[in-house]
This record gives C-alpha cells, sequence and structure tokens, in this order.
C-alpha cells in the first residue's frame, strides 16, 4: 500500500518548490517576482512606466520652498520629498559651491527649461511616462519629456564614440535584472531641478528589476570622482501606466522655447 | 584640386546601387501598378529569397535602413514614362551625384558651406537602393501630384501670406524653417522622406509595438501595433498620432490628429496618412505611402520608395540643443543691421 | 535577386533629381561669402556634435600671439559609422582651414576644406574617384 508523505513534507516540498522558480529577491523586497519571459527567454520589462516622486525637483530629501516664478504661485511651488538618495550628496568642496551657485541661478541655468535633453538618471524620474521597447540586442528607452531616447546596446557593446545628452549605454542582464552601464556623458546636464550637477567624467549603472507585474524596482549607482568624493546611489519604484489607452503622448517643446532663448534676437521695429 | 569623390556607377564598380528586385523591365514594359495596391508584383525573376520571421511569426523588418534617393517626387515634365530603363536610371543618378561633387566655385554661396564628401555627407556616399522610376509618385498613374482643390489653393495663399507677414527670414527665429530650427525634418514626416544626408532609421520590432527611430532630430516613432484606438480627434500632434497593423506580410501605418503646422506639400491638418512596409529582399525594405487629405487634393495620391540596408549605429542627434548656427545667424543678422545704422548715422562702427 | 547592368551612354531625357535641400541652414546667412579666409592652426578640442561639429584650434597670428577659432563642420554622425572617435583626431593636430567668416565679425568660420599640411583632407574626400573612402554600405 502507498503511503502518503505527511502533510508538513507537501507543504515544505511546495515551498521549496516555489523558490526553486524565484531567483534571489530583490534587496527590501519580499519573495521574488518573475516577470513573464520575451521570446528570447529575458524579463519581459516592455511598457509604459513613469516614477511617481518628488525627485524631479531635488534628489535629496528636501522641505516645500516657494518658486521662481510669481504668477504661477503655488502650481511653481516646490513640494517636499523625502529623496530618492540616502544622506546629501558627497560633493567635493569645489564642486559643491558649483551647486550652490547652480540653485542662486537656476531659473537660467536648468537645462530643463530650455527643452534640452535631460540626461541620466534624471529621465528616469522626470514626472512623465516613459516606454521600454525590448528586443534582444537592442533596448530602447523612449521618454515623453523632449522626446527623449537612450539605445541600449546589449550584444554589441563599444566605447562611446563621442560624449552625448543622454550617455552611450551597454547592457547585460545579471539574472532577472537589467543592469545598464552608461558612459560618455558629456556635462551639460543637471539630476535635478535643484542644480545638482555632475561633469563629463559621470558613469551610471542602472538596476531594473521587475517585483510585480505593474512595478519595476530602479536602483543607480552614480560615480563622478571629478565632482563627488565617492559614488552615491538612488532607488525608486517604477510604476506600469495602466490606463487601456496609455501612449506616449508628442511633447515636442522646443517650440515652447524658442522665444526664451532666441527672443532678445528678434528684429525689433523701426523706430 | 579635388576630383570627383563618387564612385561612377559601372557594371563592375556597382558599388552603391542595388537593382531593387521589384519593378524589371527587361524583356517586358514591365510591370504595372494597380493604384491603392500595397505591394508591387515581384519581377519576372523568380526569387528563392524569403522574409525572416521574429518569434510571433511576423516579418522581420529589422535593422538599419537609408532612404537616401535621386529620384524626384514628380515626374519630370519632359518624361512620360513610368520606369527608366537601368541605363537611364544609372545615367540620371551619374549626372546627379557628379553635379553635387563637383568643386564648390569660391566666391560662390554653394562654397558657403563645409565639404560634404570630407564627412561622408555627400548623397553618393549614402546606400542606395536603385529606383527605375521616373518619379516616387506612383498613382496617380502620371506620377505629378493631383490637381489641389479650391480650399488647398485658398488655404497655401493664406500661408503665403501670413508667412510673407512675418518679416524676413532672420528677422525672428519663427521665420527660419521647422528643419533649421529642429523641430521637424522630412526625415521624421510621417511620411518619412530623405533629405540631403544622415538619412538613416533603426527600426525595432517588439510584441505590440514597433519602434522607427529617425537618425535627424533623433526622432522616435514608437507604434503600437496592439490595436489600441487612437488619440481622440481633437488632440493634434505635429507628427500625428500612429497606429499599426499586419496586412499579411505588409506593416501598415495609419497616421492622423495632425496639425495646421504639419503641412506635408500643403496639407491640412486632416490628411490621412497610410505608410506602408515591405521586405522584399534582403537588402530593400518597400516604403510605400497614401496621402488622403479631400481638403487639400482632389483624390489620394501614393509614393513609393526603396529603402537600402544600412549601417549603424544611430549617434544622438541633439540638434536643438546643438543649433548654434541658428543662434549665430540671427546675432549676426542683429549685428549688421546695428553697424549698417551706425553707418547710416555717421558713427563709426566698432 | 541581384542584377548588375551596364551604363551605356544614356541618350535619356535631362533628369536632376528634385535635390533635398543640401544645406541644412543657409550657411550664407550665418558666415559672410565676402570674408573668405585661410587659416592654419592646430586642434584643442573637436565637438562632435549635432546638427554640425565645431573644432576648435588655436591660430598663431605673425605677431606670435595665439587665437582661438570656432570652424563649423559637418554632422559627425556618419564618420562615427565609419569608426571615426572623439579620439581619432589628437589635441595639437596641425591642419588648414579654408572657410569663410562669421556675419557676426567674431572668431568663427564655416571651414569648406579641411586639409593636414600635406594636403590629406582631414576625414574622407581626396584626389581619386571613389576616394571617398566607406560608402557607408551595408556589411
Amino acid at each position: 500500500m502507498r503511503s502518503w508523505p505527511a502533510r508538513g513534507t507537501i507543504a515544505a516540498a511546495l515551498v521549496a518548490a516555489a523558490f526553486s522558480l524565484t531567483t534571489m529577491p530583490v534587496e527590501g523586497q519580499g519573495p521574488a517576482y518573475r516577470a513573464p519571459r520575451t521570446a528570447d527567454g529575458k524579463a519581459n520589462l516592455s511598457g509604459i512606466w513613469q516614477a511617481l516622486n518628488e525627485a524631479y525637483w531635488d534628489i535629496e530629501a528636501h522641505a516645500s520652498a516657494p518658486g521662481l516664478v510669481l504668477a504661477l504661485g503655488a502650481s511653481n511651488a516646490v513640494p517636499g520629498g523625502v529623496g530618492i538618495v540616502e544622506g546629501p550628496l558627497p560633493y567635493r568642496p569645489e564642486a559643491l559651491a558649483k551647486k550652490r551657485e547652480n540653485v542662486a541661478s537656476r531659473l537660467t541655468l536648468d537645462p530643463e527649461n530650455k527643452c534640452y535633453l535631460p540626461g541620466v538618471p534624471r529621465a528616469t524620474y522626470m514626472p512623465y511616462p516613459f516606454q521600454i521597447v525590448q528586443t534582444p540586442a537592442y533596448i530602447m528607452i523612449v521618454h515623453t519629456y523632449a522626446r527623449a531616447v537612450r539605445t541600449i546596446y546589449m550584444t554589441d557593446h563599444t566605447d562611446a564614440p563621442a560624449d552625448s545628452w543622454m550617455g552611450w549605454s551597454n547592457g547585460t542582464w545579471d539574472g532577472e535584472t537589467l543592469v545598464v552601464d552608461t558612459t560618455g556623458f558629456n556635462d551639460q546636464t543637471w539630476f535635478d531641478r535643484a542644480g545638482n550637477f555632475h561633469s563629463d567624467a559621470l558613469h551610471v549603472v542602472e538596476r531594473f528589476t521587475a517585483t510585480s507585474g505593474d512595478h519595476l524596482q530602479y536602483e543607480a549607482t552614480i560615480e563622478d570622482p571629478k565632482v563627488f568624493a565617492r559614488p552615491w546611489k538612488i532607488s525608486m519604484p517604477l510604476y506600469r501606466r495602466l490606463e487601456k489607452n496609455a501612449q506616449l503622448m508628442e511633447f515636442n517643446c522646443v517650440p515652447f522655447v524658442e522665444d526664451l532663448i532666441y527672443g532678445h534676437l528678434r528684429k525689433q521695429p523701426a523706430k | 584640386m579635388r576630383h570627383r569623390l563618387f564612385a561612377v556607377l559601372t557594371a563592375g564598380g556597382l558599388a552603391i546601387a542595388m537593382l531593387l528586385a521589384v519593378p524589371v523591365p527587361v524583356a517586358t514594359q514591365g510591370p504595372t501598378v494597380a493604384p491603392g495596391a500595397g505591394v508591387p508584383r515581384v519581377a519576372a525573376t523568380p526569387t528563392t529569397w524569403t522574409v525572416r520571421r521574429t518569434p510571433d511569426g511576423k516579418p522581420d523588418l529589422q535593422g538599419f535602413w537609408n532612404n537616401t534617393t535621386y529620384t524626384p517626387l514628380e515626374r519630370p515634365k519632359d518624361v512620360t514614362k513610368e520606369y527608366y530603363t537601368p541605363e537611364e536610371a544609372l545615367a540620371m543618378i551619374n549626372r546627379s551625384a557628379a553635379a553635387e561633387a563637383e568643386q564648390t566655385v569660391p566666391g560662390t554661396i554653394p562654397d558657403v558651406h563645409y565639404d560634404f564628401t570630407q564627412f561622408g555627407l555627400d548623397r553618393s556616399q549614402a546606400p542606395l537602393s536603385l529606383n527605375l522610376r521616373t518619379s516616387l509618385i506612383v498613382d496617380p498613374p502620371e506620377g505629378r501630384l493631383p490637381p489641389m482643390t479650391e480650399e488647398g489653393r485658398r488655404r497655401a495663399a493664406a500661408r503665403a501670406e501670413a508667412r510673407k507677414q512675418m518679416g524676413g527670414p532672420r528677422d525672428a527665429v519663427q521665420n527660419q524653417s521647422l528643419s533649421v530650427r529642429c523641430i521637424l525634418m522630412d526625415r521624421n514626416g510621417p511620411p518619412m522622406l530623405a533629405g540631403a544626408y544622415n538619412n538613416n532609421y533603426q527600426i525595432l520590432q517588439a510584441p505590440g509595438s514597433m519602434m522607427i527611430l529617425v537618425e535627424m532630430l533623433h526622432g522616435p516613432r514608437v507604434i503600437p501595433t496592439d490595436g489600441r484606438p487612437p488619440l481622440p480627434q481633437n488632440v493634434r500632434q505635429l507628427g500625428g498620432s500612429s497606429r499599426g497593423r499586419w496586412d499579411g506580410d505588409t506593416l501598415v501605418i495609419e497616421t492622423a490628429n495632425f496639425t495646421d503646422t504639419t503641412a506635408y506639400q500643403g496639407s491640412s491638418e486632416n490628411m490621412r496618412l497610410t505608410e506602408r512596409f515591405t521586405r522584399v529582399d534582403e537588402e530593400t525594405l518597400l516604403y510605400r505611402f497614401t496621402v488622403d487629405d479631400p481638403a487639400t487634393w482632389t483624390r489620394p495620391w501614393s509614393a513609393e520608395v526603396p529603402w537600402k540596408k544600412a549601417i549603424g549605429p544611430l549617434f544622438e542627434h541633439a540638434c536643438h540643443e546643438g543649433n548654434y548656427g541658428l543662434y549665430n545667424t540671427l546675432a549676426g543678422a542683429r549685428l549688421e543691421e546695428k553697424r549698417a545704422a551706425e553707418a547710416a548715422a555717421g558713427k563709426p562702427s566698432n | 535577386m541581384r542584377t548588375i547592368f551596364a551604363v551605356a551612354v544614356a541618350g535619356a531625357a535631362v533628369l536632376l533629381a528634385t535635390a533635398p535641400t543640401r544645406a541644412h541652414h543657409a550657411f550664407s546667412a550665418e558666415f559672410d561669402i565676402n570674408k573668405p579666409l585661410k587659416l592654419q592652426g592646430t586642434l584643442t578640442k573637436w565637438e562632435m556634435i549635432n546638427p554640425h561639429s565645431w573644432f576648435h584650434i588655436d591660430v598663431k597670428g605673425p605677431d606670435g600671439k595665439v587665437v582661438p577659432w570656432l570652424i563649423e563642420g559637418g554632422s559627425p554622425n556618419q564618420l562615427i559609422r565609419l569608426g571615426v572617435t572623439k579620439n581619432t583626431l589628437a589635441v595639437g593636430t596641425a591642419f588648414i582651414i579654408e572657410g569663410y567668416q562669421a556675419r557676426d565679425g567674431t572668431n568663427k568660420a564655416v571651414g569648406r576644406s579641411f586639409v593636414f599640411p600635406d594636403g590629406r583632407s582631414l576625414f574622407l574626400g581626396g584626389s581619386a574617384p571613389g576616394g571617398a573612402g566607406g560608402d557607408g554600405q551595408a556589411r
């Protein structure tokens, strides 16, 4: 006669089986989630995603503050945020002075105001959706803001041929996590609207991990020896845009900023 | 002294051209293309090539492509036939290439420019899919735009008048073209048509989505292919709103929701554009588009361009960010006016 | 299926394609046709940017003073596809530029030709047909 395993043994076996199907859990998260597969067997990170935090104002923890444009009143005021980086940014002393100058002149200096490409990782947490288009050899991230596009080279890894605003990205898979290693940045972008900046020595390593069908955990390590005394990390969830007709709308902001940039060069009527 | 820098297209030196497998007037008159046909009939010579497919069974259109062409949109006035012979087509291309590669004459407007060939940007240095057609327009069969409607003509005149009221091209940034302002270029469209150089595209194909990255302006077109509805009618975008679907082995992209600024060949904001992509061989993507704008033309019209397989990468075209030329142009104009005014007033100019 | 055709002397009607706009913008609006110049300088930086790249060069005048100039060139994108990188042109490289000065009179010019002192073109172009170097063809 066949003897059935004890109930406890069955339960233990089921739990063991469940864990054997998962990978290492992401730090700070519960049991690991396994995303649906792409045709080439990778975690499918495709879709329209958006960050939901106040980092685009200031990546450090900060209180609310008035805005810069009187007529915009509360709609341009800065909401408080707990920050996406632990502790203050480790600026080198001379770089901290530049950050303070940036803050003081941010109305004219912030590249976002001129519809300039946002750089990385700022693009990730701007308050607009972005889309991940995933294929085996190339993953592209298309941002609403300024129609910024990042190309992540998954198989053909080369050095950046020249500097660019969004950098040059080489990607690999670390189990379920997409790891993106980006260099080749120019020194023109900021990290937020609070004047946090970098040099052309910027090096960013990002990790994208699906933690549910509608969430990605996003982490990035930022390294820039010309500006910061040591590397630092940011971390946040990214949320899937679930609306049935979710899509990236066109945000071609160049026409919105032309008078700002070129207005003073307009021909004045003859006196 | 610079010599001609392009390769003369010959039987032996066919480095640049590659015959499009599709229309082949060898012994016959050549195939005709019925108006509205999505895919032209294949060459008389049978081929064993079959298109590679993505895991979901769709033709694989991915890769780098270039749509450089020497073929004009409209058939020239003194040409009546639909196709050149290969010899005529190659001769036409060689003449154009020679004219463009010739050393510019010092002191002439064309000379006030960097040398295209030194940067690999001359048209003869681009990948080229040889096209025997005498015009890109395939329908109407005359190869020319159909007549404009009365409304289309009035609108064109109103736009021209509004443009005149704005003043000279260097009076204000908005008086320059959308291309110079890094807002919209012919390569972006849609429809997507070649300009002088960098006519490169990268196509990615994922379940539910096609992505076309246009090199110029580093412009993304992310086109849902999962059947989701387009934007509501009242929401207008410069590039419209596109939705894709498969019709057999042809990708069909329908775009509407254009603005009044788009104005492709004088189109209205209610233009409806249908683009079709068919991979006809390893090196060739056949691109065909139909413009349906009853407010502007008396009938729809269609054009066709073969795209040639190209190499990557597409380096970031951060056009607006790097647009010093536009700034310099406006600043220079204001300075020249100031100097002229001072000279007229008898002041010493600086 | 690829078919090769011979070129015959064509009696075809002259047909020049409706040329796409060659110039991204009217360079003659930015630079002065009446101010042609020739400069010899050394490279301090090549900004490989779009829509046009910019060469920063130091030009030593007859008085021995070094004056920086900014020279506008073409988009670097096709050169990048042909293997050119930010390391290709070393700082200090000497070359000769012929071009036209900016209308605003500053030390900016468009370089209609860039050559090394020995006459070779900086990148592509040369004295032989097909000297265009890479043909940008898919491999």
